[in-house]
C-alpha cells in the first residue's frame, strides 16, 4: 500500500534579502519554504515520507487523523506509521500539534470538552477510536509519561505497582517481582530498593521521572508514549533519561515527543517532523537529519526557524 | 478488547465503578430533593397565613387572632441597621490593616488568627457574652445588646471578605499611584478601595443576610417585644425570635403564623442570594 | 532661588503635612480597628470565665465527668441500711435536701453523640456530591445550578429547619421512623436475644430495684437532633470538600487515567489526594454541628441525660444554654457560663484544626500543578 506521495522539493537556497520590502520578503520566503507556505495558507501539501518507512510493522497506524478543538482543527490529515520495537520522536516548533497527537493515541484528549476527531487511529491492528472501544482497555495498553512527573503521594512501591492493583492484583510475590523489574527497566532500582516505603515525593525531579516511567511499564505495554518526559528535569537527569530510553527500546516501541531536536537525534530511530498540526515530513533520524528531504527540515533541525 | 475474555476480576472493578457513579449522582439528587422538600414545606404551609396584613399588622396577643409580624420585622431591619453601622466600618477597617499593612509591626499576622477564631464562636455564647456585658449592667433587655451581639458576629466576616477582596487587587494599581506621587492613605482611598468596592459590598450584604438570620444571640439579649418599638434602649423585637416563639406555642393560629413569618424570611433570602450572586458575577467581570 | 515655570505651586512647604495627616488617620484606624478585634477576644474569654469562675471553683475538672444536671434542691428520703423509709419520733419521714448539682457530662456527650449522627450521614452524602460536583456535574453543564443550589442551602438560617424540625421530621420520627425501627431493628432475635433491645427499652432503677420500661418514641430525640443537624452541615462539608477536590492537580487525574483506572479508581486517587483537606471539611462541619442552637434545640427533647438509645430525648450544650439561661439562678447561670466556656474551646480547637488542615491542602494542590 504506497504511503501518501514523496515531493522533492527543492527550491532555490536563499541568499540574503537585505534591502527588501517585507513583502518581497514574505514572498521570497514562501518560494524557499513551500510546503510550510502551502500549510500556512490552507492549500493541500503532500508529505515527505521517506521510502525507508516503507513495510515496517507498526505497531500504530495513523490515517488521515484529524482533530478539533472545538471550531479550532488542531491536526490536518496526520498519517504515520510509528515502528514496532523502535523509537520514534515527533518533533516541531510550539503548536505543531506533537502533543495533541500523542495523547490522543491513549484517548486522553477525550477529557477535554468539545474535541472532536475523525479519520483512523489504530494500535496493533486494533482501532482506537472505533465505536465498540473500552477506552480503559485501551489505556491499559499505552503507557504515557507526562512532561512534569506526576507521581502519586504514595509509596514508591504503590506508585510502581498501582497499574497492577487498579487490575485486582493482590498477591505480595508478584507485585514485588513486576516491581523490582519495572524499577529495574527504568534504571531506578539500585537507588531505591531499600527504600521502597519511603513516599515517592522525596525523591528528585529525576528520579520521580524515571519512577513514572517504571510505573507506565510495569505491566508491559505496547506503546509507550513520552510526552516531552525531560522538560521539566536538569541536564544531568535528562540524560540519564535519554540512556534509559536507549535501553527501554529494546523491550517497548517508544513513540517520544520532544522539543530538543538534539535530543530526538541522540535518542530516536525514526523521526517525524510535524508543523502546524501538519506532518511536514518523516524518515530515519539519521536521514531526516543529515539529508532531509524538504529544505524546511533541513532549516527546521538546523535551527535557522521555528 | 473483546468482551468474553474479561474476568471476573475486571467485572467487578467496573461494576464498582459504575456503581459509585450512580452513588455519587443519587447522593446530590439527594441533598437537592431534601432542600426543596423544606422549601416547599416551608412554602406550602405558609402560604395561606401570608398577607399583607401579616405584614403590616402588630401582634394583638390574642393567641387565637394572632395579627401580624410588623413589630418583627421592622425590629430585625432596625437590628441588622444598628449591628451594620458599627460592624461595617469596623471590619472594613480591619480588612484594610490585614491586606494593606500586612507588614506593620503590631503584627497581622495574629490579628488574622484572632478573626478567624472569632469567626468559629458559637452563636450562643455570643449573646451570652452580650447578656454579661451589656444586659446585666444595663439591667434589662435592649437593642443595644442585640446589636451588639450580631456586630460581634460580623466583624470577623467582613473583615476577612474584606481581606480577600483587596488583595484581589492588583499590585500594579498600588505601585502606579505610589509612583505618581500619592501617599498611602490616597492610593488605599482613590484606587484600591474603589476597584473593590463591588466585592465587599457584596460579602458584607452576605454578611447581613447571615445576621438577619440569627436568632441564639438575640435570646438573651434583645429578648423580645410584642410592641413596635424603635428604642434600643428597650427588649426589642426580631423576627426570628417572633418565629421561634410562634413556633412553640401550642396554638395553632399562632404556628401557622410561624409557618408565615418563616416564608417571608426565606423568600427575603431567596432573593438577597440571588441578587447578591448576580452583583457578584458583574464585579467579578468587571475586576478581571 | 530659580523662578518656577507659571501654573506650578511650591509643593513643598503645604504636602509633609497633609500626607502625614492622611497616612497617620488611617493607619491609626486600622491599627485600632484590629485592636478592636483583639479585644474582643479579650472581653469574650475574660467575661466567660469571670462568669464561670464559682462553678469552675466549685466543681474543677470533674464538671466534665459529673452525669447529674440538677437545677432544684432535691427533697430525698433518708433511707437505712435495709433501704427502708426511716422516720422521726413524730411520725414524719425523714428527708434530706440535696443542694443543685451541676455536671456538663450529659450534654458533652449530647454535643458529640449528636455531631457523630450528624457526621455518620452528612459525610458520605456530601463526598459524594463533592466528586458530583467536581467530576460528573461540569460534563453535564450541571456544575453551576446545583453548586448554587447547595450554597442556598448553606445560607438558609437554622430557624428555619428548626421549624420544619419540628412540623416535619418530629411527626415523621415519631409516626415512621420510629415505629419502622422497631418493627425491623426492634423484632430482630438471635436465639432469644434481641441485639437492638437497647434502642427500645430502657431499664431505670426505682427504690434499689430495676424496672424495664419501653421507651415512648415521641419524636423529640436524639436521633432527630443529629438527623437535623446532618441537613444543616451538607452544604458546608461538600462546598469545602469541592474546592479541595477541584485542587487536585490534573496530572495526578490523567496520570491514573492513563494507566487505565476506572471513574472511581481514579476518584479514590483524588479523595486519597485530598484527604487532609477533606478531614478539614469534615471538621469544620463537625465545628458547625456542635456550634448549632436552635435547630437541635427545637427537637433533641432537652432532658440533661446520658441514655444508650437514640430514641431518647437529649441535650447538647448549646440547646442546654438556650433553653435554660434565660430563666436561672446565680448558681446556675455560673455553671451554664462554665458550660459555655468548654463549648467555646471545643469549637475553637476544632475549628483552628480543621483550617489548619483545609489550608493546608489547598497549598498542597497549588504546589503541585
Amino acid at each position: 500500500m504506497p504511503t501518501p506521495s514523496i515531493t522533492i522539493s527543492r527550491p532555490q537556497t536563499g541568499t540574503g534579502n537585505s534591502g527588501l520590502s517585507s513583502s518581497s520578503e514574505a514572498a521570497s520566503l514562501a518560494r524557499k519554504y513551500p510546503v510550510i507556505d502551502a500549510i500556512r495558507s490552507g492549500r493541500a501539501h503532500d508529505s515527505a515520507v521517506h521510502e525507508a518507512m516503507q513495510g515496517l510493522d507498526p505497531v500504530l497506524d495513523v490515517a488521515g487523523f484529524r482533530l478539533w478543538y472545538g471550531k479550532a482543527q488542531a491536526l490536518h490529515n496526520v498519517s504515520l506509521s510509528v515502528p514496532r520495537g523502535k523509537v520514534t520522536a515527533l518533533i516541531g516548533p510550539s503548536g505543531c500539534g506533537k502533543s495533541t497527537l500523542i495523547r490522543s493515541v491513549n484517548r486522553l484528549n477525550d477529557l477535554i470538552d468539545g474535541v472532536r476527531v475523525e479519520g483512523e487511529m489504530s494500535l496493533a491492528g486494533e482501532s482506537v477510536y472505533g465505536a465498540s472501544v473500552d477506552v480503559i482497555d485501551l489505556r491499559k495498553r499505552v503507557g504515557m509519561v507526562f512532561q512534569k512527573p506526576n507521581p502519586f503521594p504514595m509509596t514508591i512501591f504503590e506508585n510502581v505497582v498501582y497499574r497492577l492493583r487498579i487490575d485486582g492484583e493482590r498477591r505480595r510475590s508478584f507485585l514485588a517481582d513486576a516491581c523490582e523489574r519495572a524499577l529495574r527497566s527504568a534504571a531506578l532500582w539500585d537507588e531505591v530498593k531499600d527504600r521502597l516505603k519511603d513516599s515517592a515525593l522525596g525523591l528528585s525531579g529525576g528520579q520521580q521521572q524515571r519512577l513514572c516511567i517504571a510505573r507506565a511499564v510495569v505491566a508491559d505495554p505496547e506503546l509507550l508514549l513520552l510526552d516531552e518526559p525531560c522538560s521539566a528535569l536538569d541536564p544531568v537527569a535528562t540524560l540519564r533519561i535519554e540512556e534509559l530510553i536507549h535501553e527501554i527500546s529494546n523491550r517497548y516501541s517508544v513513540l517520544i515527543v520532544t522539543h530538543n531536536m538534539q535530543q530526538a537525534a541522540r535518542v530516536s530511530d525514526y523521526t517525524a517532523f510535524m508543523y502546524l498540526g501538519r506532518l511536514v515530513e518523516y524518515g530515519p533520524t539519521s536521514a531526516l537529519f543529515q539529508t532531509p528531504r524538504l529544505l524546511e527540515t533541513e532549516d527546521y533541525v538546523s535551527g535557522r526557524f521555528g | 478488547m473483546a468482551t468474553a475474555s474479561r474476568t471476573i476480576r475486571e467485572r467487578i472493578t467496573r461494576a464498582t465503578s459504575a456503581a459509585m457513579f450512580g452513588v455519587c449522582v443519587g447522593f446530590s439528587l439527594l441533598i437537592v430533593v431534601l432542600l426543596v422538600m423544606v422549601l416547599v414545606y416551608l412554602f406550602t404551609r405558609g402560604i395561606d397565613t401570608v398577607s399583607i396584613g401579616l405584614l403590616t399588622q402588630l401582634p394583638t396577643g390574642d393567641q387565637n387572632e394572632p395579627g401580624g409580624m410588623l413589630n418583627g420585622i421592622v425590629g430585625t431591619i432596625v437590628l441588622i441597621g444598628l449591628a451594620s453601622a458599627v460592624g461595617v466600618p469596623i471590619g472594613v477597617l480591619v480588612g484594610i490593616y490585614l491586606s494593606e499593612y500586612s507588614n506593620d509591626r503590631f503584627l497581622p499576622g495574629p490579628v488574622r488568627f484572632i478573626c478567624d477564631v472569632l469567626a468559629g464562636v458559637p452563636s450562643i455564647v455570643v449573646g451570652i457574652l452580650g447578656y454579661e456585658l451589656i444586659v446585666v449592667p444595663l439591667g434589662g433587655f435592649s437593642g443595644w445588646a442585640g446589636a451588639g451581639a450580631l456586630a460581634f458576629i460580623m466583624i470577623p466576616i467582613v473583615a476577612r471578605t474584606s481581606e480577600e477582596m483587596l488583595r484581589l487587587v492588583p499590585r500594579s494599581f498600588r505601585e502606579g499611584s505610589l509612583a505618581l506621587g500619592a501617599t498611602k492613605s490616597q492610593t488605599i482611598f482613590r484606587v484600591v478601595l474603589p476597584s473593590a468596592t463591588g466585592s465587599i459590598v457584596t460579602g458584607t450584604l452576605l454578611a447581613v443576610a447571615r445576621i438577619a438570620g440569627e436568632t441564639a444571640p438575640l435570646l438573651f439579649t434583645a429578648g423580645y417585644s410584642r410592641f413596635l418599638t424603635t428604642n434600643p434602649s428597650e427588649p426589642f423585637p426580631s423576627l426570628t425570635i417572633q418565629i421561634y416563639q410562634a413556633a412553640q406555642s401550642p396554638f395553632p393560629a399562632q404556628q401557622r403564623m410561624a409557618w408565615a413569618g418563616m416564608l417571608v424570611l426565606i423568600v427575603l433570602f431567596l432573593i438577597l442570594s440571588i441578587s447578591i450572586r448576580l452583583v457578584a458575577q458583574r464585579s467579578v467581570r468587571v475586576a478581571t | 532661588m530659580t523662578a518656577l515655570p507659571s501654573g506650578t505651586s511650591s509643593p513643598r512647604i503645604k504636602r509633609p503635612a497633609r500626607r502625614a495627616w492622611g497616612d497617620a488617620l488611617l493607619a491609626w484606624s486600622a491599627r485600632g480597628a484590629a485592636a478592636c478585634v483583639v479585644v474582643l477576644l479579650g472581653l469574650l474569654l475574660f467575661v466567660l470565665i469571670r462568669a464561670a469562675l464559682p462553678a469552675m471553683q466549685t466543681y474543677g475538672v470533674g464538671f466534665l465527668t459529673q452525669t447529674e444536671w440538677r437545677v432544684n434542691s432535691l427533697d430525698a428520703p433518708i433511707r437505712d441500711a435495709a433501704g427502708k423509709l426511716t422516720f422521726d419520733e413524730d411520725g414524719e419521714m425523714l428527708t434530706r435536701v440535696s443542694p443543685p448539682v451541676y455536671g456538663a457530662a450529659p450534654t458533652i456527650y449530647g454535643t458529640f453523640a449528636s455531631a457523630l449522627i450528624a457526621l455518620a450521614v452528612a459525610v458520605p452524602l456530601s463526598l459524594g456530591a463533592a466528586l458530583f460536583l467536581v467530576r460528573i456535574a461540569p460534563r453535564w453543564r450541571l456544575a453551576t445550578a446545583v453548586g448554587f443550589l447547595i450554597e442556598f442551602l448553606a445560607a438558609i438560617p437554622s430557624l428555619a429547619f428548626g421549624v420544619w424540625g419540628v412540623f416535619v421530621l418530629v411527626p415523621f420520627m415519631r409516626d415512621v421512623i420510629g415505629p419502622a425501627a422497631k418493627g425491623t431493628l426492634g423484632q430482630i432475635s438471635l436465639l432469644g436475644w434481641q441485639p437492638f433491645d437497647w434502642l427500645f427499652f430502657r431499664t431505670t432503677i426505682i427504690d434499689g430495684v430495676g424496672v424495664r420500661g419501653e421507651i415512648a418514641i415521641n419524636g423529640w430525640n436524639m436521633l432527630t437532633g443529629g438527623l437535623i443537624l446532618a441537613i444543616m452541615i451538607l452544604p458546608i462539608i461538600t462546598s469545602i470538600a469541592r474546592d479541595v477536590l477541584r485542587s487536585v492537580p490534573r496530572s495526578q487525574i490523567e496520570a491514573s487515567l492513563a494507566l487505565g483506572a476506572t471513574w472511581w479508581q481514579s476518584s479514590v486517587l483524588m479523595l486519597r489526594y485530598a484527604r487532609s483537606g477533606l478531614f478539614g471539611a469534615v471538621m469544620l462541619g463537625m465545628a458547625r454541628a456542635a456550634g448549632e442552637t436552635m435547630a437541635v434545640t427545637m427537637v433533641i427533647g432537652n432532658a440533661n441525660q446520658i441514655s444508650a438509645s437514640v430514641f431518647e430525648p437529649a441535650q447538647t450544650m448549646a440547646s442546654l444554654l438556650a433553653t435554660e439561661f434565660g430563666e436561672a439562678g446565680a448558681e446556675q447561670r455560673s455553671a451554664l457560663l462554665f458550660v459555655a466556656l468548654i463549648l467555646l474551646v471545643m469549637s475553637l480547637l476544632i475549628n483552628i484544626i480543621a483550617r489548619y488542615l483545609v489550608v493546608g491542602s489547598a497549598v498542597k494542590g497549588s504546589a503541585g500543578q
